[in-house]
């Protein structure tokens, strides 16, 4: 029997004006925005490729000079894009896109496209993962919200209800119908995504892997909105009510849960300012953590401790370079300061995602966007991942020109030099980003409040049936 | 006409909405082969007392029985040996008659081919080129002989019928009160909800004037007179009985 429901549903909302309508302004609008992200997505790879590979040839090609000197010179790493990122760019408009590397200092990443975008970006942003996430279920509502009221209004639910149909078994068919006929209206828009991206786009398998993530998540989704549509259609009296309050269920969960979930995460767990952030940093490497002793303490110990090693009393008879050697043990400290702070801040940033599933009881949405941008590649734990790794390579490359350093120079002279040759055989950054096991383990939490969602429609759709009144 | 065993019964039967008494002790017996037709004006109780053998509501005391089982008990009983035709017959408008009568009929678990759901529509005295059109462009008759093709699908015990002939012009409803009598002589047992006097003596076996949920007089319409049928309901009407 329920093949033959969903069979007519599929048909008949195929053959539905709103369904054909609704279907090619989608299409429209997802073009336009994909054709948009893609677009922008590609410069902007262009942009870093260019970019990185320029600054390091400038890096390359710098002169005779001291070691220390040329890595205060720095180098300029970024993070490519996935190609999955053309679907949802993630925090890439608030997260700065390069990361400078420089000695002594940890960097936060800089130019962030929010801070340098046009008038009229700021009027909101105009994304594929917009349409995916916001638009398609306001789609989903249109079509679904009278999908029983109508059958009640119309006389056929009595009909059937006179022909022993399970109400079950229909409320289930109408959702798989439904769903159905929206994948076929859905197909041309992502089969003209899959094409733009095929022809733009390197795939590995994990991207591969990650789209198909994304699209079974998304299914999910609008399963959630169909469910729940095609419920408050059964149980509401007339179909303006079940419109009305299915619009303010889409409103609440695509806009409001976002908002109130960040709004009450920073209340729970604030970040510290930017100041405050390095005034700590600062105090805390020149105060020492605990038990360290000041700065001057360390220096003192350090130097001693070097002394003994190689059997001198004073610096200046040392067989190394003190200057490199005591400019390694003050980096290296902080380092470790550096990284107590950063992360820190970024497990509070964690800490907030978590608690902004606050908002998540006013619908799905929240939770889809947050897995959406995970498997994008654009979320914070894989910005993390990526600036840990830039920060390893912070680390080779000032130890090898402190390894220079200290190596051609004695005592506490500074005549060490290098040359093109030293410079050039720094390794380029290479940055292998993390697979898509790291990306489903981070979003875990988004995961389960979307199945208990899931959970929560079809519960719901359960109830409407046993309850349904033809 | 086999009187045996009814194969619509309302015994004691009533129905209540809240503080209304829609139907008040309602008793009838409709036997196999006999079509019955329940005169009264609006909110009568004609149409409750339909929606109770289908289910729709359930009986406040008293009971239905459909062939000596009570559907609230035997839900399937409805399903098997029910046909029910509302005032408007209720189809799909994006689909044609032909698929409305399929897929009514896969769901009521009868498998119909092709030529059988069209010789169906023919019996029903729906035209050929009309099978295939989409029902948004019936008229109300033509939805009415989709009703009739799925009630003859079914092969029912009983239909109920609910105002069949409100709206349509002479010669739809003469032509439809043929074929619920020829569905009647085949052996079906035909409960009638209608205000149209003229109908129900043209098709009825016997007739039950009803207002304000009680059953207050019956006839043999075989026997009665159009015009005494026609002054005894107005007079029930206008409470002079």
């Amino acid at each position: 029997m329920i093949k033959t429901i969903i069979r007519k549903e599929f048909l008949a909302t195929l053959r539905d004006g709103r369904l054909l309508t609704l279907g090619v302004a989608l299409l429209v609008l997802f073009a336009g925005f994909f054709l948009a992200s893609a677009y922008e997505l590609q410069q902007l790879r262009a942009e870093k490729h260019s970019v990185g590979t320029t600054a390091k040839e400038q890096w390359n090609t710098q002169s005779v000079k001291n070691p220390h000197a040329a890595a205060h010179y720095g180098i300029y790493v970024f993070k490519q894009d996935t190609p999955v990122a053309a679907l949802d760019p993630g925090l890439r408009p608030y997260i700065g896109q390069a990361l400078w590397l420089e000695p002594h200092k940890r960097n936060l990443t800089r130019f962030s496209p929010a801070a340098d975008q046009v008038l009229a970006g700021r009027f909101g942003q105009a994304t594929t993962s917009f349409v995916l996430t916001a638009l398609l279920p306001l789609l989903i509502v249109a079509l679904t919200f009278n999908s029983i009221s109508q059958e009640r209004e119309s006389g056929t639910l009595r009909m059937l209800h006179s022909l022993g149909v399970d109400a079950g078994q229909l409320l289930f068919g109408k959702l798989l119908g439904l769903m159905t006929a929206f994948s076929v209206v859905l197909a041309p828009a992502l089969l003209l995504a899959a094409v733009i991206l095929l022809g733009n786009f390197a795939f590995t398998l994990d991207d591969v892997l990650r789209l198909l993530a994304l699209l079974v998540l998304l299914n999910l989704y609008y399963g959630i909105f169909a469910a729940l549509a095609i419920s408050a259609s059964a149980s509401f009296n007339t179909s303006r009510t079940t419109l009305f309050c299915l619009l303010g269920f889409w409103l609440a969960s695509v806009f409001i849960a976002p908002r109130l979930g960040v709004v009450g995460a920073e209340i729970l767990a604030p970040n510290p300012s930017a100041s405050e952030f390095w005034r700590e940093i600062k105090e805390d490497i020149d105060h020492g953590l605990e038990h360290d002793g000041d700065h001057e303490e360390r220096a003192k110990a350090f130097e001693a401790q070097v002394l003994a090693q190689y059997g001198v009393s004073r610096k200046e008879d040392l067989p190394v370079g003190f200057v490199s050697l005591n400019r390694q043990y003050n980096d290296a400290y902080s380092v470790k300061v550096h990284a107590l702070h950063f992360d820190a801040l970024r497990d509070n940033f964690v800490r907030q995602q978590h608690l902004s599933h606050l908002g998540s009881w006013l619908g799905p949405s929240l939770a889809l966007r947050s897995l959406s941008m995970t498997l994008a590649g654009m979320d914070l734990a894989h910005q993390r991942h990526f600036e840990d790794a830039a920060e390893e390579y912070r680390h080779y490359f000032i130890n090898l020109t402190e390894d220079w350093d200290r190596e051609r120079s004695r005592g506490t002279e500074r005549k060490a030099t290098g040359a093109e040759a030293d410079w050039r055989s720094v390794a380029d950054f290479s940055y292998q980003a993390p697979d898509i096991g790291f990306a489903l383990r981070t979003a875990k939490l988004d995961f389960l409040v979307l199945l208990l969602w899931l959970g929560l429609s079809i519960g719901l759709l359960r109830i409407s049936a046993r309850r349904l009144v033809p | 006409m086999n009187t045996a065993i009814p194969v619509l019964a309302a015994q004691n039967l009533v129905v209540e909405y809240r503080q209304h008494r829609a139907v008040d002790n309602l008793n009838l017996q409709i036997p196999q082969g006999c079509v019955y037709a329940l005169l009264g004006g609006n909110g009568a109780g004609k149409s409750t007392t339909i929606s109770t053998f289908l289910t729709f509501n359930r009986p406040s005391s008293g009971q239905v029985l459909i062939e000596g089982e009570s559907p609230h008990t035997n839900a399937e009983l409805v399903r098997a040996k029910l046909a029910y035709l509302p005032e408007n017959v209720a189809l799909y408008d994006v689909m044609s008659g032909l698929e409305n009568l399929t897929y009514f009929c896969t769901l009521a678990n009868i498998r119909l081919s092709s030529d059988q759901a069209h010789d169906l529509l023919l019996d029903s005295g729906l035209q050929a080129d009309a099978h295939q059109k989409r029902v948004a462009a019936y008229s109300k008759g033509m939805r009415q002989k989709v009703g009739l093709a799925i009630a003859s699908a079914k092969q029912a015990k009983a239909m109920l019928l609910d105002e069949p002939t409100s709206g349509l012009d002479p010669s739809a409803a003469n032509d439809f009160a043929q074929r619920i009598r020829a569905a009647a002589d085949r052996g079906m047992a035909v409960l009638m909800a209608t205000h149209d006097l003229f109908n129900a003596k043209q098709v009825a076996d016997r007739i039950g004037i009803m207002k304000n949920g009680r059953l207050l007089e019956e006839f043999d319409a075989h026997t009665v007179q159009h015009d005494e049928l026609e002054q005894k309901y107005l007079a029930h009407a206008r409470g002079l009985a």
